[in-house]
């Protein structure tokens, strides 16, 4: 890439030199780009009449000789940002040697993957892939238990390998970030400039050296939209290699970022805005043919569409193809997808019979939510509860999350009187009426017109006892299956999705979510509901066998020694297991909205008001706690704050036709905002509106705009210093105060940096002076301190 | 340009007659639609309960609390006086029969105001587009819609809401329109229109915020334009900016806490809201127990007081007999923070060892930097933590009750903190913040302001924080019985108004917070608004009312909306290929994206609020996308004239409009029921004569 970038900007420079005097615009604005001779002049002369101040043909000769003299810097000051990138990475990986903050959740998928073993996790899974990938070069077997962080690798754990790929994205962070200014057009200091401060963020340094997803995920999006950049010069000759090659690298690495972390999704709309933005541009230029113009956004909509759903939906391929085991996740997901793992469920229902009978014998999973299955036993509703309504006093039913012989039920015709299935058998349609009798208690599945005991608003369900109080049975339901389109209306084990409507009253039998009181031993209620259609009175059958003998006795101890004969696997298809597995993954998050030591609000970040503790060690208060260098933090946010500010500024001033800065400089200036502004703006304001628990990591992707944002500031400061009219007075100040203010960034982050690397041990008395704000939590041993010291 | 505006004025003008002769028919219909059954049902329906209780409220000068601000419940509570009522009737719950209460004048009220949305509707239009064809339309489909019409007829705040939001978007497009000279009286009559009418908006909900932004938006394009005109002086520009940001922006401010002010002025009485304000706050009002209250400065030791959490709508510390229940934390007595007063909610200040107190008689006042137990009241047991994980909050420690008659463990001592304290310094009532911090386990007793399940009784969850930096952990002294102390008037501490007033903001926001749905309820959800996927129950057995939008208005509205938008984006596509076409700039567009930004700005919102969410909510974003089909249908209907030939065109337009008409009308006539109300049958039965219409599944009426 370092001997591309000369060769492209030599040939810029070259068309420039052809055109000039005539080239107010280069190709940075995009968006007014010169096609023909006459348009030009046209716009030439009401440019000039615009601003009669200006001379664009020095301002444009001058970066041409510029660019010139330092082609040679160029490539050595990327390679000096690969350099101190891989030293301030790299540098002693593997301490602490034991498990740092996330690394118990990522390691253990990582072990989990060795295993191939099933896991659940919110997020996609090409971070853990590519982790995992790592440490199976390096030899990891997955034998490693991931308890509690803090405990310590074993000696054999290849942990340079596993912490590998993080640091080595994060080392290449700031080259990206580098040649990324580049394409916006900015100068090579400037884009040294942001590479430096890319370089000595403690936080970016910290969370590059373990194993975590962010480094990856920032990699991936910078260099996405570095691809986005070039591909976009590339739009006078469209269909060419390098236009193909770049927007689907540009793609490709934009999807990898979201298929690292789904909020990747922010920077790939962002790429997809730079793609758009060009297209709409194109529509101005008069020399295509509608044709064209319609022909070329097709192709382009074509492969945003593909590039993105093709690797995302291919890695997941993977990913459920080498999680082929069960293991301790399986329960979240239904038992569909239970029994197409290895082991697990798929061990005990293998070889069930699929059609349910008259006599079958089953287990009924609530099917969304909560995992349990009905469930009853020989104890009955009390008769009245604390709010004085009166019960049925008969015995209770509940949904039981544990499996339990009490959980078995037996399928019957009501016409019929025996139990045990004959051949042929006698399957349940769609449609059917059934009645459901309690395998150890022999009692029939029962609803009626008495108030649930939590939810008084819903029928109480029980199974029924004849007291004989004119009350009678109403133990008939209909089996409604709800996905006959797909499996067929005879109720089939584990595929079909039934509802058990209740003949007498037309209600369906639901999980109500809520917990009996300690008469009902703390299971989960069930009730009939006049709503029939809901997600929670959704049922499958799980497991299943069909009853041999007509004896209660024989029965219940078949039930006891339950074995299963084999006879076929059930299997899922891909789409359905990626569609149940993204529907667990969107919707299961709002359940873990619990708070943590180190949680932190989105308005907390701009100013770093809290960090977070990564890992500690007791005896000599080593510590490594993610916090970012203030001094870049700070200025970021005076930064994005005074570009605001100067964006009104010049907005209203060129609406009185008054034209502070050049055209050339008002490009770039707009360039930056549309990437930088609108790439902090996206990473940053959906954390406004998710409730989750919130911490400072989730600032990192906003963090790396903010600093595009204060480098291109800092270059548009000093240009508009040199091009004003006290330039001599105030230019030279301000270079030295920009170099100052590099020292000074340099400072803190020495500063800091042990935090970072976890390897020198600290007084509390050094903690207390490094505590800057009074928000930032460094543990340190509590016993020492006056409370007055914590508040 | 305003005087090339008034040369064009007259062409308008001249169909004046024509004008009125339709404004008068919408008037009319308005009136009859909405008047039409409005004493029935005779009982409380669905929120009347609420906002009839809460304006009896106001007729009584009792303080409560609502999550709303007032000026909506101050309006009702003032109709009702105007017509009579006397605030006696108790709101109990939906169903109550109101026999001989004078009900009427408020529902007239909410009724009257809920139907100038219809003309405001017809004028707001026309302002934008200056078509009497789209003006008719958009209050045509206003008038048609019968879930506007359930919504309007009874005592809600939503009716208030509605016109103030008409009001506000009328008067933007009345100064919009240039149809008045700048700076005349007439324009600032309007601009002070928008203003008061913004002002209504938002001090009736805060959903009013939406058509703040919107308003804020057309003006902020407005001053954009006259930027824009490089042949005014700057000065032109500044008059423009200082007038619209005196009449819209300082004016509603003032109207906004104006309204509060009447309120606390108002509400004078104490009530059921006290508990969730300040102890400060609470001693403002006549009968409350802080109210010109005698009790002793200090605090001392064998003291019996009652502490109120710091936090906004915090609670007093409070116990009962009640367990923790197996299995969460140790099986020991409850400790919650409870919202009301309540005798479980009194502590009695000991020293932590009895020989103490028993040696000496005089009084030991409680200083900063001191040891406590602290003892319940009622139950006789101290309060303790100890290691185990709190009951919602898993990284505090659990907070119990524990030990027998006042006898207890190491466990039970506390630190007493004061914010900002030095040693010695003493507790005084009401006014030290303080913290308690645990002995032992090195915590600080705070409120997450958590619910707890239904074995806590919705209480607040009371655990202890080992991060001592916990906002929450600050407590202060409300009641204090101490025999041994001269009782002082409590008087030196009264509140400001600016005080009262932030309070109650912070009160209310933390309301609106937690307005969470509970587990396993079904709540509305954003998705299923436009599409009128279910309604909402008003009144139920007997006669029945269901709010339900009109379904062929709904569903068409969509229509339009997706037409509108391809259209104009097909115009900006071809103003963006040749910059000297402007179609896109065609008065009726540029009036089509302000109302879609209205639609826009009073819908996604909701998608990410955490809230309770309701079908009716959607009903101002309706109101914008009505009006925009109105001028949409009306565009296209001009877009075919021009395109085709003059008497194809009069055929189609005419047709097209016969057929929307009548099926609108038709709908009407249909559904009508549902708000008028449904006696006999429910719709489940077959034999129902709404069965035939119950066209969706999820109706459940």
């Amino acid at each position: 890439m370092g001997m591309l970038q000369p060769t492209q900007d030599a040939e810029l420079i070259n068309r420039k030199a052809s055109k000039k005097g005539k080239t107010d615009k280069d190709l940075l604005k995009r968006n007014k780009i010169i096609e023909s001779e006459p348009d030009t002049e046209k716009r030439e002369m009401e440019t000039d009449s615009k601003r009669p101040t200006q001379n664009p043909t020095e301002l444009n000769l001058q970066p041409v000789k510029f660019q010139c003299q330092i082609s040679f810097q160029f490539d050595l000051a990327s390679l000096i940002c690969l350099v101190v990138g891989i030293a301030t990475r790299f540098y002693n990986l593997t301490q602490p040697h034991s498990i740092v903050f996330d690394e118990l959740h990522y390691g253990k998928y990582v072990s989990l993957y060795m295993k191939r073993t099933f896991f659940f996790d919110s997020q996609p899974p090409l971070g853990k892939q590519l982790i995992a990938l790592a440490a199976y070069i390096g030899g990891y077997t997955g034998d490693f238990k991931f308890v509690a962080i803090g405990a310590a690798y074993p000696e054999n754990f290849p942990l340079f390998a596993v912490r590998f790929i993080p640091a080595l994205c994060g080392a290449l962070l700031p080259v990206s970030v580098y040649y990324l200014l580049l394409q916006l057009g900015l100068k090579q200091l400037t884009a040294a400039t942001a590479a430096f401060l890319i370089l000595f963020d403690n936080a970016l340094l910290t969370q590059s050296r373990f194993i975590l997803m962010e480094p990856m995920l920032l990699l991936f999006s910078v260099f996405g939209l570095y691809c986005l950049l070039k591909f976009i010069r590339c739009r006078e000759s469209p269909y060419t290699f390098a236009w193909f090659a770049w927007l689907i690298v540009g793609l490709f690495s934009l999807t990898a970022a979201v298929c690292i972390k789904f909020v990747g999704l922010c920077s790939l709309l962002l790429g997809f805005y730079v793609v758009w933005r060009d297209m709409w541009s194109l529509v101005a230029n008069k020399n295509l043919s509608i044709w064209s113009l319609v022909s070329q956004a097709l192709v382009r909509a074509v492969v945003l569409f593909a590039v993105p759903v093709a690797l995302y939906l291919s890695l997941f391929h993977v990913h459920l193809s080498i999680l082929n085991k069960a293991g301790p996740h399986d329960s979240v997901m239904t038992s569909a997808f239970q029994a197409s793992l290895e082991g697990g469920l798929a061990s005990i229902t293998k070889g069930q019979p699929l059609q349910i009978a008259h006599g079958s014998q089953i287990t009924l999973r609530h099917s969304h939510g909560r995992t349990c299955w009905m469930h009853s036993h020989a104890a009955v509703y009390p008769v009245r509860y604390p709010d004085k309504r009166g019960s049925s006093h008969q015995q209770q039913v509940t949904c039981y999350s544990f499996k339990d012989v009490n959980n078995w039920w037996i399928v019957k015709r009501p016409s019929r009187s025996d139990l045990a299935v004959s051949r042929p058998i006698d399957a349940i349609k769609d449609g059917d009426i059934i009645q459901l009798v309690h395998g150890m208690t022999s009692r029939a599945l029962n609803s009626h017109d008495v108030a649930a005991p939590v939810s008084p608003q819903n029928q109480e369900v029980s199974c029924y006892i004849d007291y004989n109080i004119s009350m009678p049975a109403q133990n008939l339901w209909r089996v409604d299956i709800i996905n006959k389109d797909q499996v067929g209306d005879v109720w089939h084990t584990i595929e079909s999705m039934v509802r058990l409507v209740h003949v007498n009253t037309s209600q369906a039998l639901k999980f109500s979510g809520k917990q009996l009181p300690d008469w009902g031993f703390n299971q989960h209620e069930i009730v009939t509901d006049r709503v029939v259609i809901q997600d929670d009175t959704v049922w499958n059958v799980e497991e299943h066998r069909y009853t041999k003998s007509d004896d209660q006795k024989e029965r219940e101890r078949d039930m006891v020694h339950a074995e299963m004969i084999p006879t076929r696997p059930t299997t899922l298809s891909f789409w359905d297991k990626i569609v149940e597995l993204h529907m667990k993954m969107l919707f299961s998050s709002s359940d873990t909205l619990q708070d943590h030591m180190y949680s932190s609000q989105p308005l907390d970040w701009p100013l770093l008001s809290r960090g977070i503790a990564y890992w500690v060690n007791t005896t000599t208060n080593a510590q490594v706690h993610l916090i970012g260098n203030v001094a870049i933090w700070y200025s970021g946010t005076i930064a994005i704050f005074s570009y605001c500010v100067l964006l009104v500024w010049y907005l209203c001033r060129m609406r009185r036709k008054i034209y502070d800065i050049s055209a050339d400089e008002w490009a770039r200036f707009d360039l930056v905002l549309e990437i930088a502004l609108f790439g902090y703006g996206i990473n940053m304001l959906p954390y406004f509106c998710v409730e989750r628990t919130l911490f400072l990591h989730h600032y990192l992707p906003a963090l790396v705009f903010k600093i595009v944002l204060l480098a291109a500031f800092t270059e548009h400061a000093l240009t508009v210093a040199r091009s004003c009219r006290w330039s001599n007075l105030i230019y030279w100040p301000l270079q030295i105060l920009f170099a100052s203010w590099l020292l000074m960034i340099l400072y803190v982050f020495v500063q800091f940096a042990p935090l970072s690397y976890g390897c020198s041990s600290f007084t509390v008395q050094q903690l207390l002076s490094l505590r800057w704000r009074d928000s930032w939590d460094f543990i340190m041993q509590r016993s020492a301190l006056d409370v007055d010291m914590l508040l | 340009m305003s005087e090339l505006k008034e040369s064009t004025k007259p062409a308008a003008k001249k169909s004046s007659k024509e004008w009125w002769f339709a404004f008068g028919v919408i008037v009319v219909a308005t009136l009859l639609t909405r008047l039409y059954k409005i004493a029935e049902p005779e009982h409380v329906c669905w929120d009347e309960t609420h906002f009839g209780k809460m304006g009896s409220w106001y007729i009584k000068r009792t303080f409560f609390f609502d999550v709303h601000p007032p000026l909506g419940k101050m309006l009702i509570g003032l109709s009702g006086y105007l017509t009579g009522y006397d605030g006696q009737f108790p709101f109990e719950k939906p169903g109550d029969v109101y026999e001989n209460v004078n009900y009427l004048g408020m529902r007239l009220f909410c009724t009257l105001l809920g139907a100038a949305t219809v003309p405001f509707a017809f004028v707001t239009v026309w302002e934008l587009t200056e078509s009497l064809e789209a003006s008719f339309l958009a209050s045509t489909l206003f008038l048609l819609d019968v879930g506007l019409i359930t919504l309007n007829q009874y005592i809600l705040l939503d009716p208030i809401l509605l016109f103030f939001v008409m009001g506000s978007v009328l008067g933007m497009a009345k100064v919009g329109s240039q149809t008045y000279k700048e700076f005349s009286a007439q324009w600032y009559f309007w601009l002070v229109w928008t203003g008061v009418m913004l002002a209504g908006s938002i001090s009736v909900k805060f959903v009013g915020l939406f058509v703040v932004l919107l308003v804020g938006l057309h003006t902020a394009s407005q001053l954009w334009n006259i930027l824009g005109d490089t042949s005014q002086p700057l000065t032109h520009v500044l008059k423009h900016f200082v007038a619209r940001a005196l009449c819209l922006i300082l004016l509603p401010i003032l109207l906004y806490v104006c309204f509060f002010y009447v309120h606390l002025k108002v509400l004078n009485h104490t009530g059921n809201g006290d508990g969730f304000y300040s102890s400060a706050f609470q001693s403002q009002l006549i009968g409350n127990s802080l109210h010109n209250a005698s009790m002793p400065r200090e605090v001392s030791y064998g003291a019996v007081v009652s502490l109120k959490n710091h936090r906004t709508g915090g609670g007093y510390l409070h116990s009962h007999w009640h367990l923790y229940p197996e299995g969460v934390g140790a099986h020991q007595q409850q400790i919650t923070a409870y919202t009301h007063k309540d005798e479980n909610n009194k502590w009695a200040i000991k020293p932590i060892t009895e020989i103490e107190q028993d040696d000496k008689d005089e009084v030991q006042i409680l200083r900063h930097g001191q040891y406590v137990r602290l003892e319940h009241m009622v139950t006789k047991r101290n309060l303790h933590s100890h290691k185990e994980p709190a009951p919602m909050t898993r990284k505090h420690l659990q907070v119990t009750g524990y030990g027998e008659n006042g006898t207890g463990d190491a466990n039970d001592v506390w630190v007493v903190h004061i914010d900002g304290g030095v040693k010695n310094q003493p507790v005084l009532t009401v006014t030290s913040k303080f913290r308690l911090i645990h002995h032992l386990q090195k915590c600080v007793l705070t409120t997450s302001g958590k619910q707890l399940p239904k074995w806590g009784f919705e209480q607040q969850e009371v655990s202890c924080n080992p991060n001592f930096r916990d906002k929450n952990a600050l407590w202060n002294v409300e009641d204090n019985f101490s025999p041994k102390l001269p009782n002082v008037t409590v008087q030196v501490y009264a509140p400001s108004f600016w005080e009262r007033f932030l309070e109650s903001h912070a009160v209310m926001l933390q309301g609106n917070a937690g307005l969470k749905p509970k587990e396993g309820e079904v709540t509305s959800k954003p998705w299923q608004w436009p599409i009128n996927y279910k309604g909402q129950f008003f009144s139920g057995n007997q006669y029945r009312i269901y709010l339900l939008g009109n379904p062929v208005v709904w569903w068409s509205n969509l229509g339009f909306l997706a037409l509108f938008c391809s259209v104009y984006f097909f115009q900006l596509l071809r103003h963006q290929r040749s910059p000297e076409v402007r179609s896109h700039e065609h008065k009726k567009l540029a009036a089509g994206v302000w109302l879609l930004v209205g639609w826009a700005l009073h819908y996604f919102p909701f998608w990410i609020m955490g809230r309770v969410l309701y079908f009716h909510h959607y009903f101002p974003a309706l109101m914008f996308n009505s009006m925009l089909s109105g001028v949409i249908i009306s565009y296209t209907l001009e877009a075919v004239k021009e395109l085709l030939a003059e008497k194809v065109a009069f055929v189609i337009r005419h047709s097209l409009l016969g057929v929307f008409a009548s099926s609108l009308a038709y709908s009407f006539y249909l559904f009508a029921p549902l708000a008028y109300g449904m006696t006999g049958a429910s719709g489940n039965d077959p034999n129902s004569t709404m069965q035939s219409v119950r066209w969706l599944e999820s109706w459940e009426f």
